[in-house]
């Protein structure tokens, strides 16, 4: 069961789906959050709520290296503190109003988030990227049977589309998975799509074996 | 100065963890079922968040008035 | 958590113009009602076998699952003649009734929720005004409130400041009186008439009494439409669903002071249908 103060590295998105200037809304297995990416091309996280009235910061915008709520466009530096508040611009804000940043690191495609920050950094799995991230609304135990995967720490290894691919896996525990798959380095765009489309295949076979249980 | 039915014991850690987050010093004078003192210091417009803030206050409490003045010396 | 204050209030169910005499089935405070147009005129609303009061007014149908203590609410402005009045068409959002109506009052949202519309980011400054509770008539009202709008109204020929007044005059109702462009000195009015149809859900009727001879019915409703469906992608994303009574894990100012003024009226009289007692 994980608690709060669970130091472990969650995967949780593909560095690709977050551009320059963007947020995303991610999940740890206690609580939303916010993932952005800074003009320069650094990775933040916080949590998804403003601290004003409790908007999602997932539904913000992200300037330079700032982040704003879009509700009142109160914006956030990467350190979490509050920078601005538009509807009183001669206030200074304090930096005790906070959306709390949360430790954040990505490598190889994949981006890893925890809720208190881990003695070591998590696996980088050389020699693969993160080809792409997908939610299956069923058990780890039957998307492992679904593709008949091995279970190698955590993970699961598996022959998808002809590859050797490697499935990391953020369980939401709300009979949601979100499965982030990654493949050897260097593969053709077609190859990627044929891994894509045997993902697509494992979903709706894993979802499928829910239904019948 | 706060006046109303201010007798829940969740009343003060409350007041005083809402001037932490808007960056004043809080200080407090007075304090009884009826009435609260204290003294505020920091940026007028977040002084006056902190003011909003105390207007709600934790459910089982019930503030009536705000009376907002300078510092005096004598109080 | 129906307390009496809850049960006792008027709420909205239906427009008039929309009624089905075979009845339309709906939900008020988690209760299942039933809604009738009638052949005489006089639509009629039951719930659990039981006839509910009923009014009719502002184009909608009103009833209440108790019994009300006084009248339902009056806005005497809106009896003009010349007044268009529009019915806008309900609007289902899955958020707490209560969230519908603060969202309603509150406009340092307006340059990033509605930018180039209501507000410009580069306008954002909100500058004090006055709230109060008016115990007299038992609503809260803000006045003298003060932005700057690209394009306030329909009507409106480019940017102006505008002024408004809030009226809560009922716990899930708002009243919005603005500066109206073609009639300087009068006020534009728009409403918003929320149903709680459960805590966490509720039907939004919005309703308008304007001065605009040119807009065509159609356009007023699109535009005033528009608005609401950029507020309701906020009413629908906000934490925690229900509006907090505490706001200890919130960080209001100065620009909020008609949204704690409204919480603070609904604390006195323990309305807490689609409230969050304790903060989280």
């Amino acid at each position: 069961m994980a608690a709060d103060t669970d130091a472990r590295w969650v995967p949780i998105a593909v560095s690709a789906d977050i551009p320059n200037g963007t947020v995303v809304p991610a999940r740890l297995p206690t609580r939303m959050i916010a993932v952005w990416r800074a003009a320069s091309g650094d990775l933040y996280a916080n949590a998804d709520r403003c601290p004003h009235r409790g908007m999602r910061l997932s539904h913000g915008f992200v300037r330079g290296q700032t982040l704003s709520c879009i509700y009142h466009g109160w914006r956030f530096g990467s350190d979490g503190a509050c920078q601005k508040i538009p509807a009183h611009p001669a206030v200074e804000p304090p930096n005790t109003i906070n959306c709390g940043p949360l430790p954040m690191t990505e490598a190889n495609g994949v981006v890893w988030g925890a809720a208190v920050s881990p003695a070591v950094a998590p696996d980088q799995f050389t020699g693969h990227n993160a080809l792409r991230s997908l939610v299956i609304a069923a058990s780890v135990d039957a998307i492992s049977s679904a593709c008949k995967g091995r279970r190698v720490d955590g993970t699961i290894r598996a022959q998808l589309g002809g590859q050797n691919t490697i499935l990391l896996m953020n369980d939401y525990g709300s009979g949601e998975v979100q499965v982030i798959a990654l493949v050897p380095s260097g593969i053709s765009a077609p190859n990627g799509m044929k891994v894509s489309t045997a993902l697509e295949v494992l979903r709706r076979t894993a979802e499928g074996m829910g239904d019948a249980a | 100065m706060l006046q109303g039915e201010l007798q829940s014991p969740s009343f003060l850690p409350w007041v005083a963890r809402h001037s932490r987050r808007l960056g004043l010093t809080c200080e407090i004078l007075h304090a009884d079922a009826r009435k609260v003192v204290f003294k505020v210091d920091g940026q007028a417009d977040l002084i006056d968040a902190f003011e909003v803030g105390c207007l709600l206050g934790p459910f089982d409490v019930w503030v009536e008035t705000i009376t907002r003045g300078p510092a005096t010396s004598d109080d | 958590m129906t307390t009496a204050a809850v049960r006792n209030a008027w709420y909205p169910v239906g427009l008039l113009s929309g009624l089905s005499l075979d009845g339309k089935s709906s939900l008020l405070l988690g209760e299942e009602i039933t809604v009738f147009g009638s052949r005489d005129g006089v639509p009629e609303v039951e719930s659990g076998g039981r006839a509910l009061p009923v009014v009719q007014r502002f184009g909608h149908l009103w009833t209440s699952l108790g019994y009300p203590g006084k009248d339902l609410f009056t806005i005497p402005e809106a009896d003009h003649p010349d007044r268009t009045l529009v019915d806008v068409g309900v609007v289902r959002v899955k958020c707490s009734p209560l969230r519908a109506v603060e969202n309603f009052l509150d406009i340092a949202h307006f340059p990033f929720v509605h930018t180039d519309i209501l507000g410009a980011e580069s306008h954002p400054e909100v500058r004090d005004y006055k709230v109060e509770i008016r115990d007299e008539v038992d609503e809260v009202w803000a006045t003298k409130v003060e932005f700057y709008q690209p394009q306030a109204a329909k009507s409106a020929g480019g940017g102006i400041t505008t002024e408004y007044m809030y009226r809560v005059p009922a716990p899930t109702c708002c009243v919005l009186y603005k500066t109206c462009p073609p009639r300087p000195g009068e006020w534009d009015v728009i409403a918003l008439f929320v149903q709680p149809l459960t805590e966490d859900l509720c039907d939004v009727w919005p309703w308008m009494a304007l001065f605009d001879e040119d807009s065509t019915l159609t356009e007023l409703i699109h535009f005033q439409q528009l608005i609401f469906v950029q507020d309701r992608s906020i009413l629908e994303n906000q934490i925690p669903k229900r509006l907090p009574l505490d706001p200890a894990m919130e960080t209001p100012t100065r620009a909020d002071l008609t949204s704690v003024a409204y919480r603070r009226w609904l604390k006195r009289q323990s309305y807490t249908y689609g409230a969050q007692l304790v903060a989280e």
